[in-house]
């Protein structure tokens, strides 16, 4: 098993952060700055795991989930998805799992939890 | 005199060294604002010189002091005295359930009645010591996301304090906690949703306006002034500790907060002995994210999705201090239970026929979940118990007019 996560979003302080805190762990981080970019990575690129913001400027996380799901990519049918948003808005986590994430969690990104998250599907290196 | 136009205890000055993150542990200081760690994103915590008040701190002339939270003022994060927003907080009384006990077959049952606080829940302690806090720290304008009480009482200390505050709560928030928000001066914005809905907005505005955000856990202060109810009960059990706390759990706050006054009094050599509480976070059956993770053996929990409880202040999808809350629990080999609408309304009912304590639902949850307990024998007939009634009946009077 790779060690590949593919993080979606479009706030480069997130990408940071999250870029700086699976590093230290031996994860390799893919970046996508929207939505269609995104699915494009996960389609091409060998993916363990997908880090998933729900807003996004072009499509948001809901679709993205949806085409990942969807993908003629046998693998993305069954790739872990985290969804992650700064708005934790009414339905916003149900919608989240319906659209074929695995996970919700809400931002700010707690860093243990989120390794712990992580490796919940993806043993650390 | 100790009136509310005096200072509260002039003389006593604050302890605090600096700012510690709860999960990297990186330090800041305290001379500047803060919310949480930016590196890892855990609440902060305030961190006392314990050292050098073992040494000057004599807890007997604590007790011997002016009622009030601040009589405890060297352990909490306050530097000025003039800074102290003070409303009358924190010594609530400690009730023995006699007529529990009878029924129940328990020999030492007590309530901590947190609603004689200002405001009417023991949210007053907590925005009391970060509405001071924001006030030190030059502050002017507070903003909290809140299933109620919370909102109330930041409303009353910020308007004390001369600072604006802005409330964002979910729209079925009891009507006393918008009115009472109001009456204060503060702006009420009521939203579409939960009170995770809530602080994601205020999150936002606060980030956009560079409003203090007083959000639970997002700053370090609430839980400094919510860790003197650990404080209190040593000192009523003559500095040891009870054997099980049974505690209602939305942001966990409380919980946090006295679990780390257990273990600063530790370190003080306060206590007869090291002996701690287990404690038992309680929470509804329609919102209950720390019991599944608990239940699961996990550290962190999940959002819970259609969050659903009479008790408002237990419909917290998911706490910030999730990690904390779920330490503390594990640590004191303590438990985590739910408990139906139902069995709260029939508690809530029982305390005020038998004890003549009309509790909040929230605090009302801790009996019925005490009564799952011994059903379980997870409690002995002589263990000294506590349960948490964390606020009035009175300010929840929507639900029982439908």
């Amino acid at each position: 098993m790779g060690h590949n996560v593919l993080y979606i979003e479009d706030n480069p302080d997130n990408m940071t952060l999250v870029q700086r805190a699976l590093e230290t762990r031996g994860y390799k981080l893919l970046k996508a700055k929207n939505g269609l970019d995104g699915v494009k990575t996960a389609e091409t690129e060998d993916v363990d795991l997908i880090l998933l913001d729900i807003n996004l400027p072009d499509i948001d996380g809901y679709e993205v989930a949806q085409r990942l799901r969807s993908s003629q990519k046998i693998a993305l049918k069954t790739v872990p998805i985290i969804a992650v948003t700064a708005n934790a808005l009414k339905g916003d986590a149900e919608k989240a799992l319906n659209a074929g994430c695995d996970v919700y969690m809400s931002k700010p990104i707690n860093i243990r939890e989120l390794w712990a998250r992580v490796e919940a599907f993806v043993p650390m290196p | 005199m100790n009136t509310t136009k005096s200072l509260a205890h002039p003389d006593l000055l604050s302890y605090m060294t600096h700012l510690e993150c709860s999960g990297c542990g990186r330090e800041y200081t305290y001379n500047e604002i803060h919310t949480f760690c930016p590196f890892c994103q855990s609440p902060l915590l305030t961190i006392y010189n314990l050292k050098k008040a073992r040494q000057h701190v004599d807890r007997d002339a604590i007790s011997r002091r002016t009622r009030g939270m601040w009589r405890w003022a060297e352990l909490l994060p306050v530097q000025h005295p003039e800074n102290r927003i003070f409303l009358g907080e924190g010594d609530t009384p400690l009730l023995r359930l006699f007529h529990f006990e009878k029924l129940l077959g328990l020999k030492n049952l007590f309530l901590k009645d947190e609603s004689s606080n200002p405001t009417g829940s023991f949210k007053a302690r907590g925005l009391s010591a970060a509405v001071s806090r924001a006030k030190e720290l030059g502050v002017q304008k507070v903003i909290i996301p809140t299933a109620g009480n919370a909102g109330g009482a930041m409303a009353a200390y910020a308007a004390r304090a001369g600072l604006k505050a802005y409330i964002f709560m979910p729209k079925d928030t009891p009507f006393a906690n918008v009115e009472e928000s109001r009456m204060a001066g503060a702006e009420v914005i009521l939203v579409d949703g939960l009170i995770s809905d809530a602080a994601g907005m205020a999150g936002e505005k606060a980030r956009a306006e560079g409003w203090f955000d007083v959000s639970t856990f997002k700053e370090p202060y609430r839980v400094e002034g919510k860790k003197v109810m650990g404080y209190e009960l040593a000192e009523s059990f003559g500095w040891e500790l009870p054997d099980v706390i049974i505690y209602p759990t939305g942001g966990g706050t409380g919980l946090v907060g006295m679990w780390k006054a257990f273990a600063e009094m530790e370190e003080l050599g306060w206590l007869r002995n090291t002996k701690r509480p287990r404690m038992v976070s309680v929470q509804a059956e329609g919102c209950a994210p720390v019991v599944r993770a608990f239940e699961k053996g996990a550290s962190f929990c999940d959002f819970w999705i259609n969050a659903h409880t009479i008790a408002s202040g237990l419909r917290v999808p998911k706490s910030f201090a999730d990690h904390l809350i779920l330490q503390d629990i594990y640590e004191s080999k303590g438990t985590a239970i739910g408990v139906s609408d139902e069995m709260i309304l029939d508690a809530q009912k029982r305390l005020a026929q038998l004890e003549g304590i009309f509790a909040a639902p929230e605090g009302a949850a801790t009996l019925a979940a005490l009564l799952q307990l011994i059903e379980k024998k997870w409690v002995q007939p002589e263990e000294r118990i506590v349960l948490f009634n964390t606020g009035s009946g009175l300010k929840y009077l929507d639900y029982k007019s439908h």
